[in-house]
């Protein structure tokens, strides 16, 4: 059953590398200031991609703007996903099946298609190019995964310690502090962080309905294939969440 | 309870198609129920261009979702026993966004790019190239990682076990595969592979940045659309899009009822 | 059987035979063939895990009779062979049913019945008996052993607990530290053990002293025995103990502990402590000094090593 383990070895470290590796070409063009053919490193460094991507204001402001709606949304999801995680979670549903089915329908459907759908309504209502705008523009992406993974953490264990602390007098309230959320805890962060994600690097919606006051994947596509540096710099940026929720999963033990 | 989550969904999901659905059929000027026309579907559908974009995403999705595939189970069959710091290198990709790994890309593929220069010569284009190979290669490379991770979360010490007691049963490698391993990863492998696809058919931002001119991806497609023309633009798009999710939509329920199909049978 | 304390070795030593684990030296033989170079799956050797280790996606029938899965055995065939053992197993009308809601004996049974549709040349069980019930613990030895005879399958049962191997055991070895320091019919090694750690895994006491003229010195009492003179090590089984008044060291009795079938005394004067049983009736109680006779035909000398 354990045989040739030297080779799977290596295979395994290669692939592994193949796929974190190439992202430290991030680091090194974003942090270059003259990096051309057919130089291996940069030849010179420096902070220009940094200094002409915030210059203007346009991409911070759009950092902000993304920063702002993706805290919005998140906080939206969790609040809105919270009581359909508990039935699902406690399988309270006869049939989850077509529910599950319901509220995992976005995830199959193009940001860009239901952010044109939405931008008609948006319209009428007087909210293009506002953050409420994209915050209903992103929701419907990030609610699907709030629900799923907030369900794994409710159970009928959950649920019959909070009938025990019931039945010691806590009233809901207290219940909910002192039994609910540590437990919970752990799967409400994932979930946090999940509905973050895909809020913050939401393009196609974004790019559909925000206007005037872009988010920062929107400003940032220009750059590709244009100003590479400034492309790495503001990817730079643009991947930070990205690495925190990595760290995070890593200590949380998801990798074991 | 339900009702938050899934009222949410509703209004905001049935309400983008409703518009779309909405747009596709008022006609270039605007206007009421009365007055809904055809005319945009019918341009859409007459549109070459929307052909090509049609079959190009068709054809990279297919790809994409195939290698993404099959190459998630080789990795994660390699991977099983590993540590995690191993595992964490392979996630990397997962939580990053498509656009940085298009950027990524780019600065590796492009020509000049790191690869060009590593290797002395790129024997392929893979940025903007007709085949759109660069929109499939970024797309593997990020959903690969995905594909892995929901595979080894089923392929734990359970499956070893099972594996073992296969063994001493006299069941040799092939056999282990296919009345052990495999019925563990399909399910799995299936509806992350939907998901991919999905995923991948609606391509927006990554074609964008890494794919071909022409032809151009759906999502491409409907945004030239609108930028082009003003007045038909809006509605044309919708018509565009609502066919791309109409496929995706299919497409995925094509899968589920195959895997559904596939399960009786099987146990032989 | 192969028995032994915990981390002996003992399930390492049976993934060893079986072909899960990979030799560094040494061979393995099997009815005239050299099997530790072959993979697991062709040495014929059928193991019943601690764990049932079903496969969740198939029925019972399926499950045991997966062996036949890969000798192309058709399906009928299969499952009717399947059915025969299942019955046997005494888990016939359960024949149809899938592997959820199966209780712990159940699925061993389940697992049980799969290793002999595979007719092994060689049945291994790796403590079959720890995943199930106290209570059921004897009926499913008692399977084990009626199935075991009916078909004359030769059997290597691991297990920590030395009844259980006396009962279950035509031959027992003993596996301590990864090395087999005993291997014999359960009586020799219960009453006549080689080593002074045997002894004690087999639950005698082990006295040291000096034989002088024939007889054993303890404190300050002579006992009968055999052998030259010079420094022993000795061991007596509990029950061979005797209590009563006459000649013999005065111990005080400082624990006595009722168990059902015979009480446990532990017995301690100056630096000797010694265990002994005796009938419920006749056990005195905590405190009390009783004199200790050590009988000659209860003492066996252990082997210089």
């Amino acid at each position: 059953m354990r045989g040739r383990d030297g080779t799977r070895s290596t295979l395994t470290t290669v692939v592994a590398l193949v796929f974190a590796l190439p992202f430290t070409v991030l680091v090194l063009q974003a942090f270059a200031d003259s990096w051309t053919a057919p130089a291996l490193l940069p030849q010179e460094f420096g902070l220009r991609g940094f200094r002409d991507g915030f210059a203007g204001g346009g991409a911070g402001a759009a950092l902000v703007r993304s920063l702002q709606v993706a805290l919005t949304v998140t906080v939206l999801s969790l609040v809105i996903a919270w009581p359909a995680a508990r039935v699902i979670g406690e399988r309270r549903l006869r049939h989850p099946g077509p529910v599950i089915l319901l509220l995992a329908v976005p995830v199959l459907v193009s940001p860009f298609a239901i952010g044109t759908g939405l931008t008609g309504w948006f319209v009428r209502l007087g909210l293009t190019d506002s953050i409420e705008g994209l915050v209903l523009g992103h929701l419907v992406f990030s609610l699907p995964y709030a629900v799923l993974v907030l369900s794994t953490g409710f159970g009928p264990g959950l649920r019959h310690s909070e009938e025990m602390a019931a039945s010691m007098g806590l009233g809901p309230f207290r219940r909910l502090l002192m039994v609910t959320f540590p437990e919970i805890r752990p799967t409400l962060a994932v979930a946090a962080l999940l509905s973050f994600l895909v809020s913050w690097s939401q393009y196609g919606s974004s790019l559909a309905i925000s206007g005037g006051s872009p988010t920062l994947p929107v400003v940032l596509l220009p750059f590709v294939g244009g100003d590479p540096e400034v492309a790495a710099a503001l990817s730079l940026v643009f991947l930070a969440p990205a690495m925190v929720a990595l760290a995070m999963a890593n200590r949380a033990g998801h990798f074991r | 309870m339900l009702a938050p989550a899934v009222g949410t969904t509703l209004l905001l999901f049935g309400g983008a198609l409703a518009g779309a659905v909405e747009q596709s059929f008022t006609p270039p000027l605007g206007g009421g129920l009365e007055t809904w026309t055809l005319e945009s579907w019918r341009q859409v559908l007459g549109d070459p261009v929307f052909v090509d974009a049609f079959w190009f995403s068709l054809r990279t999705t297919l790809v994409a979702t195939l290698v993404s595939a099959g190459l998630a189970l080789l990795i994660a069959t390699l991977m099983r026993t590993r540590s995690a710091a191993m595992r964490t290198a392979v996630a990397f990709p997962v939580p990053v966004p498509h656009l940085i790994v298009a950027v990524v890309a780019v600065l590796w593929l492009a020509p000049g790019g790191l690869a060009d220069r590593v290797l002395g010569t790129l024997p392929l284009n893979l940025v903007r190239d007709q085949l759109g190979l660069g929109v499939v290669l970024v797309y593997v490379f990020k959903e690969t990682p995905f594909l892995v991770l929901l595979l080894l979360a089923v392929m734990g010490r359970r499956l070893e076990e099972q594996e073992e007691m296969a063994a001493v049963h006299g069941i040799g490698r092939w056999g282990r595969l296919r009345w052990v391993i495999w019925p563990a990863v399909r399910a799995p492998l299936l509806i992350g592979s939907m998901i991919v696809a999905a995923f991948v058919f609606s391509a927006f931002e990554v074609p964008l940045a890494v794919g071909p001119n022409y032809p151009p991806s759906l999502g491409t497609y409907a945004l030239e659309v609108t930028k082009s023309d003003a007045i038909g633009g809006a509605g044309q798009a919708a018509a565009a899009l609502l066919l791309g999710a109409v496929a995706s939509i299919a497409f995925a329920l094509a899968i589920l009822g195959l895997f559904k199909a596939r399960r009786e049978p099987d146990e032989r | 059987m192969v028995v032994g304390p915990s981390g002996a070795g003992k399930t390492t030593l049976l993934r060893a035979i079986s072909g899960l684990e990979t030799l560094d030296s040494g061979r393995i033989d099997l009815g005239g063939r050299r099997i530790d170079r072959l993979p697991a799956h062709k040495r014929r050797c059928a193991v019943v895990f601690q764990e049932p280790r079903l496969l969740n996606h198939l029925d019972l029938l399926d499950n045991v009779g997966i062996s036949l899965l890969a000798r192309g055995v058709p399906r009928k065939d299969r499952r009717s062979r399947a059915a025969e053992l299942i019955d046997q197993v005494g888990l016939g009308e359960l024949a149809g049913r899938g592997v959820k809601g199966l209780s712990g004996g159940e699925q061993q049974r389940v697992a049980l019945a799969r290793a002999l549709c595979a007719e092994p040349d060689l049945l291994l069980l790796d403590e079959p008996l720890s995943a199930v019930d106290p209570n059921r613990r004897a009926s499913l030895m008692e399977l084990i052993l009626e199935l075991q005879s009916d078909r004359q399958v030769t059997t290597v049962s691991v297990t920590h607990d030395r009844a259980e191997a006396a009962e279950m055991g035509q031959h027992i070895a003993l596996l301590i530290d990864g090395k087999v320091l005993q291997s014999a019919e359960p009586a020799v090694l219960f009453e006549r053990p080689e080593t002074e750690r045997a002894a004690r895994f087999f639950g005698m006491n082990v006295i040291s002293g000096k034989v002088g003229g024939g007889h054993l010195r303890l404190e300050g009492c002579e006992f009968p025995v055999s052998g030259p003179d010079g420094e022993a090590v000795f061991s007596i089984r509990p029950e061979s103990v005797l209590l009563r008044s006459g000649a013999g060291p005065e111990m005080t009795v400082v624990e006595s502990v009722y168990l059902g079938s015979h009480v446990r005394l532990r017995l301690r004067a100056g630096q000797t402590e010694i265990e002994s049983h005796v009938r419920p009736g006749e056990a005195p109680a905590s405190g009390e000094k009783v004199r200790v006779c050590l009988p000659e035909s209860g003492l066996w000398r252990i082997p210089e090593p």
